[in-house]
């Protein structure tokens, strides 16, 4: 800066900004600023070194009103804490956390103590540089090369020229006096104020580098390129993986995917052939299947050590069991497809409808359908069957489409029913049923109460358990619609046995009866008038 | 002495002196009227419970006293291990209440005999012996006898006693001399020190204090102690000191910046213990496990509860927001006001620690007779010291940290 030549427009002659003394050491230095005091300066200041001692008192620097900032800023802290965490867990969103109550003080104290502090320390920190006047990117008295020692060796006073007694003579005399090595006068710095435009210009041009890589992500997010993608983190994209008709290397027959380990049993495999467990009765249904031909399936398993060329495998080529848990594909092979429009249809002939069903399934279609229904919803329910009956394994379905599963139905109870089975089925009747169905079976649970208050339009009313086609359904479909669902039921073969099941069903069949009696059914002896008053609470 | 010393050899007041036999009789009387007093906590109906209730309360106020040497005594060595220079002319008081600690040992001989002489379940559930406790505790009675028991109480206090004395006798030693070495030398052995007594102290609260209730346990129950002992110390500092100067004794060697940072060492424990004692809850209150908060439960009921709730007003939030400012720590009166306070709840903290049990319930007479034996046990204290303290100067007289201690400024 001693280069630099004042511009010749300044006519304005420097600007005194105050007088600092230097001293040796800070004895001088603090008794220096008791006599400037003493003489009635208030603007004056010290730069030491090292903390001085006494260097407070004897500049009269009041107390700083540092902690007072701290303090309210922590005590904000608090209450922004506890009112944070009991507004969150117990006001907007209550939630219980291990048992403990919403407002739960223990819990809360932690993040409190954490608040306060922050909220405090951060307070203090720029209430320090608030009071302070930080930042500061330059001083004048840094124009004096000599001040560089404050931080060294040397201590300097100063008067500022702001002060209200300021006279600049009789501040250089009062500080000659006190034993000073040095007194000057600080003036403005006179180097230039311009900030250099190369400056500028750096500026502009980091901004601009900074926006680069933002562009080329916003560009390439908004167009596509035949490349594949930039790969900064490798993350698990590149892994020796194939999809599932690839060829691979890793294995010796080229192959992806793998056979099953011998002995997998698949989910569903085990015990399909039950009536128990089942709820109709497999041979009777595989009797009226019709004799499948080797092309009726597109996919095969592998059997083990069955050894087999890496050649693609030719489609059908080898006997499969029947995959119970997915719906057949379709086949393109099967020339007596009837429902090939409709492709989610088991490859089935119409003729098989043999079993139990007497009504014809269009008139039961219709009835599932609910006539008081809005048409919507009547779509609804036939699309949730049709969901439904792709879940029958090897269904011999009528061949209409979206129709009823059309099993052998187990026309009776495989187990025996006793008063100990019903009692059980009761229990779990009302423990899983009676939501929807009602306590009684008329489909009127508190769920679908509640969801008829609502009338929202989309909800499909539970089935009473007392209408007709459901009285006369077999026991075994009613069982198979409890392991499979209906509709918008949902399963419960994984959340009850088939003990529990066929419990269920016994109760049904106890509740239908109850509400259809006829008084043959009344065991002799019985005072019918008596017993019904008693019933009357229904 | 030597006449190069900066402070003038001082000693306790000889009115203070004269009072010790007098302070040592009237304290043994409150102890035995603490005795018959808490006899009749239980009633007619339960005289056990009074004789435990008096054991309990006695151990309370035994280690009101102890925590508060055991204190002085960690403060003499961290000032040691850090080279503090402003804490030389306040370190012999320290010295003097840590060389109490002998007479700890004394007044635990009643302790001692009765876990060696009878198998009474009073004081310590474990002392009745196998067979006579819960399946729990007869799992933990090859640690908890008698015998061990005995063993590691004297060695615990060995390592105290060792400590303090050996500080002390140095310390004595370079009033003679006026030799710098042995500062070194204190230096160099207070590391050592610290962790062998904090060993001591970790495990002696385990022994002395948590085995009252010996199904329960908890790690951090050590550090509390320590927590509450170094803040019952400060406290005393504070007092005694506020005391001698009203007796004219250490005007000049101890001045309105050492009583400052003493005032900040108490207000740090304060906010120590307030946070140990909360981590020990947080941790048992969360888990909510019956063997863990059975401690809680006893405390959570029987008029206990609000003694656990006077603690966290009066020995954390009050103190706290009282002497938070600069201003509340340079005003002697204030500060040594405060400081009694805090006393008095560290008495409500060890009773809390120690006096609540599914059987002892919060009462008007039980409050009296452990208030008496706390009176009785405060006296024999200072007694004690008067006796122990004798003619020893108040101040280290030849300490090279001396001159930095005088000129000591805590700044603004």
């Amino acid at each position: 800066m001693s280069e630099h030549q004042p511009k010749p427009q300044k006519v304005r002659p420097p600007r005194s900004f105050g007088w600092t003394a230097e001293y040796d050491d800070e004895h001088q230095l603090l008794e220096a600023a008791r006599r400037v005091r003493e003489a009635g300066y208030t603007k004056i200041d010290a730069f030491t070194p090292f903390p001085v001692h006494g260097i407070d008192t004897a500049l009269g620097i009041r107390r700083t009103k540092l902690p007072w900032f701290s303090l309210i800023a922590g005590m904000t802290g608090t209450t922004v804490a506890l009112l944070l965490q009991i507004w969150t867990n117990a006001i907007d969103y209550p939630y219980i956390i291990s048992g403990k109550p919403y407002i739960s003080l223990p819990a809360f104290i932690p993040v409190t103590f954490e608040l306060t502090v922050l909220f405090a320390a951060f307070m203090t920190v720029f209430a320090m540089l608030g009071l302070n006047g930080l930042p500061k990117f330059s001083n004048p008295v840094f124009t004096n090369p000599k001040f560089d020692r404050a931080s060294d060796d040397r201590f300097f006073l100063w008067v500022d020229s702001r002060d209200q007694y300021f006279n600049a003579d009789k501040v250089r005399e009062l500080l000659e006096a006190t034993g000073a090595l040095a007194v000057e006068e600080v003036r403005e710095d006179d180097s230039p104020t311009q900030v250099p435009k190369a400056i500028y210009a750096a500026i502009a041009a980091l901004i601009l580098i900074t926006l680069i890589p933002g562009a080329i992500v916003l560009n390439m997010r908004n167009s596509k390129s035949p490349y594949p993608r930039w790969h900064v983190f490798f993350d698990m994209d590149f892994q020796p993986i194939r999809k599932a008709q690839q060829p691979t290397t890793i294995f010796a027959d080229g192959r992806v995917q793998r056979p099953p380990v011998p002995g997998t049993v698949a989910r569903g495999e085990l015990g399909p052939s039950d009536p128990f467990v089942l709820g109709y009765d497999p041979d009777a249904v595989a009797a009226n299947l019709p004799a499948q031909g080797p092309s009726s399936r597109l996919v095969s398993y592998q059997q083990d050590g069955d050894e087999q060329p890496p050649a693609p495998v030719e489609p059908g080529a080898r006997e499969q069991p029947p995959a119970p848990e997915e719906p057949p594909a379709p086949t393109p092979a099967a020339p007596d497809q009837p429902a090939s429009s409709e492709p989610e249809a088991p490859p089935q002939q119409p003729a098989a409808a043999t079993a139990s069903q007497e009504r014809p399934v269009s008139a039961e279609e219709s009835s599932d359908g609910a006539a008081e229904q809005t048409s919507a919803t009547a779509v609804a329910a036939t699309d949730d069957d049709a969901v439904g009956d792709e879940e029958a394994p090897g269904a011999v379905a009528t061949g209409d489409a979206g129709g009823e599963p059309n099993y052998a139905w187990l026309q009776t109870f495989p187990l025996e029913v006793t008063a100990e089975l019903i009692q059980q089925g009761r229990r779990e009747f009302e423990q899983n049923c009676a939501v929807c169905h009602g306590l009684a079976g008329y489909g009127d649970g508190l769920v679908a109460r509640r969801a008829a208050e609502l009338a929202q339009g989309y909800w499909l009313p539970p089935t009473s358990l007392h209408e007709q086609r459901i009285v006369e359904q077999p026991v075994g479909r009613l069982y198979y619609t409890i392991t499979h669902g209906k509709g918008k039921m949902a399963p419960y073969a994984d959340a009850l046995t088939p003990t529990e099941r066929w419990a269920i069903v016994a109760y049904i069949r106890v509740l239908q009866r109850s509400q259809n009696a006829r008084s043959e059914d009344v065991p002799p002896g019985v005072d019918v008038a008596a017993s019904a008053n008693s019933d009357n609470v229904r | 002495m030597t006449t190069n010393s900066m402070v003038s050899e001082q000693t306790l007041p000889g009115t203070w002196r004269n009072k010790a036999p007098m302070l040592l009789a009237v304290g043994f009387i409150c102890v035995l009227l603490s005795l018959g007093l808490c006899y009749f906590v239980g009633g007619d109906a339960n005289r056990a419970i009074g004789f435990s209730v008096f054991f309990r309360s006695y151990l309370a106020n035994f280690m009101f006293c102890l925590t508060i040497c055991l204190g002085a005594l960690f403060f003499v060595m961290i000032q040691h291990v850090a080279r503090a220079g402003w804490s030389a002319t306040v370190r012999r008081l320290a010295e003097l209440l840590a060389n109490m600690i002998p007479w700890w040992l004394v007044l635990f001989v009643p302790i001692l005999a009765m876990v060696w002489f009878t198998d009474s379940p009073a004081l310590y559930p474990w002392n009745a012996g196998s067979g006579n406790v819960s399946p729990l505790v007869e799992e933990k009675l090859r640690y908890l006898n008698p015998f061990w028991f005995t063993i590691r109480v004297l060695a615990y206090f060995t390592v105290w006693v060792v400590c303090a004395k050996w500080f002390l006798a140095q310390s004595r030693r370079q009033d003679e001399t006026g030799d710098a070495t042995i500062t070194l030398r204190m230096q160099k052995w207070a590391g050592p020190g610290i962790i062998f007594s904090a060993l001591a102290v970790n495990f002696g609260a385990f022994d002395i204090m948590m085995s009252t209730d010996p199904e329960w346990f908890s790690t951090i129950y050590g550090v509390y102690v320590f927590a509450a002992g170094m803040l019952g110390f400060f406290a005393t500092m504070i007092v005694l000191v506020s005391l001698l100067k009203r007796s004219d004794r250490l005007q000049r060697e101890v001045n309105t910046e050492h009583v400052h940072d003493l005032a900040k060492f108490q207000f740090g424990f304060i906010v120590f213990w307030a946070y140990i004692a909360f981590s020990q809850l947080l941790l048992y209150w969360y888990g909510n496990i019956p063997e863990e908060t059975a401690w809680y439960h006893d405390r959570w009921g029987n008029g206990w509860q609000y003694v656990g709730l006077l603690l966290i007003v009066g020995h954390f939030a009050l103190p706290f927001l009282a002497t938070m400012s600069r201003a509340s720590r340079r005003n002697q009166v204030w500060l040594a006001g405060w400081s009694g306070f805090i006393l008095l709840m560290h008495w409500v903290d060890m009773m809390f620690l120690l006096l609540p049990t599914e059987d002892i319930h919060f009462s008007a007479l039980l409050l009296i007779g452990h208030l008496v034996g706390w009176l009785g046990m405060v006296l024999l204290f200072s007694g004690l010291f008067m006796y122990r303290t004798g003619e020893t100067p108040l101040v280290a007289l030849n300490d090279p940290w001396t001159p930095a201690a005088l000129s000591y400024e805590v700044g603004p």
